[in-house]
């Protein structure tokens, strides 16, 4: 034991902050209230005719709250645009990424790839498409099956970033330019905010289903908006990240 | 089950914060974001077991690891 | 209710991650690891009422609530944003004042201010 001798004053900050912290925690663990049953049983009911879609948590946060899914792409829209900024002025240049930080010669581009192995293009750079054909399986057909907007779109981010690290620097996709990336992040926001009116229009009201009276199946509008939110998300994520691993051009 | 795995949940976090290497902790942030997606499945939440395999596992890692190795990787406690 | 004594020591260990750690990082993992522990929580609670996952196909009945699921699935998203803003300030810090310990940090702003 090293015998260190704690002061009277950090014991007694230590006993406060943990029965502080106890205080706010206890009630909510130890409660012994059953869970409420009612929410479930209206949506067992009544969630797919309602919505038309047969995944009861697409219909909540696309149908029921989906005020949550507006506000949620707002965080994310500030979120990334925060991210880059702040990355983009602290002095070092976007296309060097970390290579410009000093852990390598600057403007060594030959070195960055030369850390790279083999295995890492190979690999990566095969599975890339095959892992975005998976994330838009997932983001349409979110109303079915799990899945849904997120889930598909944070695959989709995933895949980018496959891409992006597989590339070697004569070929590349248009999707890993980041230009490309942030126009496809803002245009999905812009699209959802049409959709979120479109049902003002049919006289349905915000986020109402323009389609409920027509003779169109209740889910076109399901798989409307699961798409316009993947397209947002997947862009978004993956603009952050392309960003950070430096192949800005 | 799911007592098994939040027991390894909580070794793991213990030793994500007591490493002595950041880029040791990083990797077991992502094999505890792995696990708790096993749980969500295991615990009848599918659309949140993929989310949180792709975010946890995916993304959070590669901008953590941006971050050690954009900086400095060892911590001197 | 063991699975909510193990929650909330994982709670405890985030926040022992936030406050009692001098590194940075550290501090950010604790935070992950908070946000993670109060989605399992909703998760786990939500669970405890239904015996198939929330997907209703054919003569399925009595699903778990997918209330809380719904919702954690915009908390998960919302934690990935916190900590890579999280990660981008720690970048700038560790730029201004090339460490990442919190006391060396304080000093030198505390001297660049004077």
């Amino acid at each position: 034991m090293k015998g260190r001798k704690y002061s009277f004053s950090f014991v007694l900050q230590v006993v406060l902050s943990l029965s502080a912290v106890l205080a706010v925690l206890l009630p909510v663990f130890l409660a012994g209230n059953l869970w409420p049953t009612a929410a479930r049983d209206y949506l067992e009911r009544n969630g797919v005719k309602e919505s038309g879609a047969k995944n009861l948590v697409s219909a909540i946060y696309l149908g029921y709250r989906a005020f949550d899914t507006l506000g949620e792409t707002i965080v994310l829209l500030v979120a990334v645009s925060g991210t880059i900024t702040i990355i983009a002025h602290s002095g070092i240049s976007l296309a060097k990424g970390f290579a410009g930080a000093g852990l390598a010669k600057p403007g060594s581009k030959s070195q960055l790839i030369a850390r790279r192995t083999e295995l890492i293009d190979v690999v990566t750079g095969k599975l890339g498409p095959i892992v975005l054909i998976f994330g838009l399986y997932v983001m349409l057909f979110g109303h079915l099956s799990p899945g849904g907007g997120f889930q598909g779109g944070v695959v989709v981010a995933s895949g980018i970033v496959f891409i992006s690290l597989g590339s070697k620097t004569d070929r590349s996709t248009q999707l890993q330019k980041a230009g490309v990336l942030a126009r496809l992040e803002a245009a999905g926001f812009l699209f959802l905010v049409f959709a979120a009116l479109a049902g003002i229009l049919g006289g349905h009201g915000f986020f109402g289903n323009p389609f409920a009276g027509t003779g169109a199946s209740a889910g076109t509008y399901i798989v409307a908006l699961n798409a316009i939110i993947g397209l947002k998300v997947g862009a978004g994520i993956g603009f952050m990240c392309v960003a950070m691993l430096g192949r800005v051009d | 089950m799911t007592v098994i795995i939040l027991i390894l949940l909580v070794g793991l976090s213990v030793y994500t914060l007591s490493s002595g290497d950041l880029l040791h902790g990083t990797i077991a942030l992502s094999a505890f974001s792995l696990l708790s997606a096993i749980l969500f499945y295991l615990l009848l939440a599918p659309d949140v077991a993929i989310t949180e395999a792709a975010v946890g596992a995916g993304v959070s890692t590669v901008v953590f690891v941006w971050a050690i190795r954009a900086t400095e990787r060892k911590d001197a406690k | 209710m063991a699975e909510r004594v193990l929650l909330i020591l994982l709670c405890l260990i985030g926040f022992w991650g936030i406050i009692a750690k001098k590194n940075i990082i550290k501090k950010i993992f604790g935070l992950y690891i908070l946000n993670s522990a109060v989605v399992i929580l909703f998760v786990v609670e939500g669970a405890r009422i239904g015996e198939n996952a929330p997907i209703m196909a054919e003569g399925v009945s009595h699903v778990a609530d997918p209330l809380p699921q719904a919702l954690m699935l915009t908390a998960i998203v919302i934690g990935v944003c916190i900590t890579s803003l999280a990660l981008a300030i720690a970048f700038r810090l560790y730029r201004f004042a090339n460490t990442f310990d919190i006391d060396e940090i304080r000093r030198k702003i505390r001297h660049a201010s004077t």
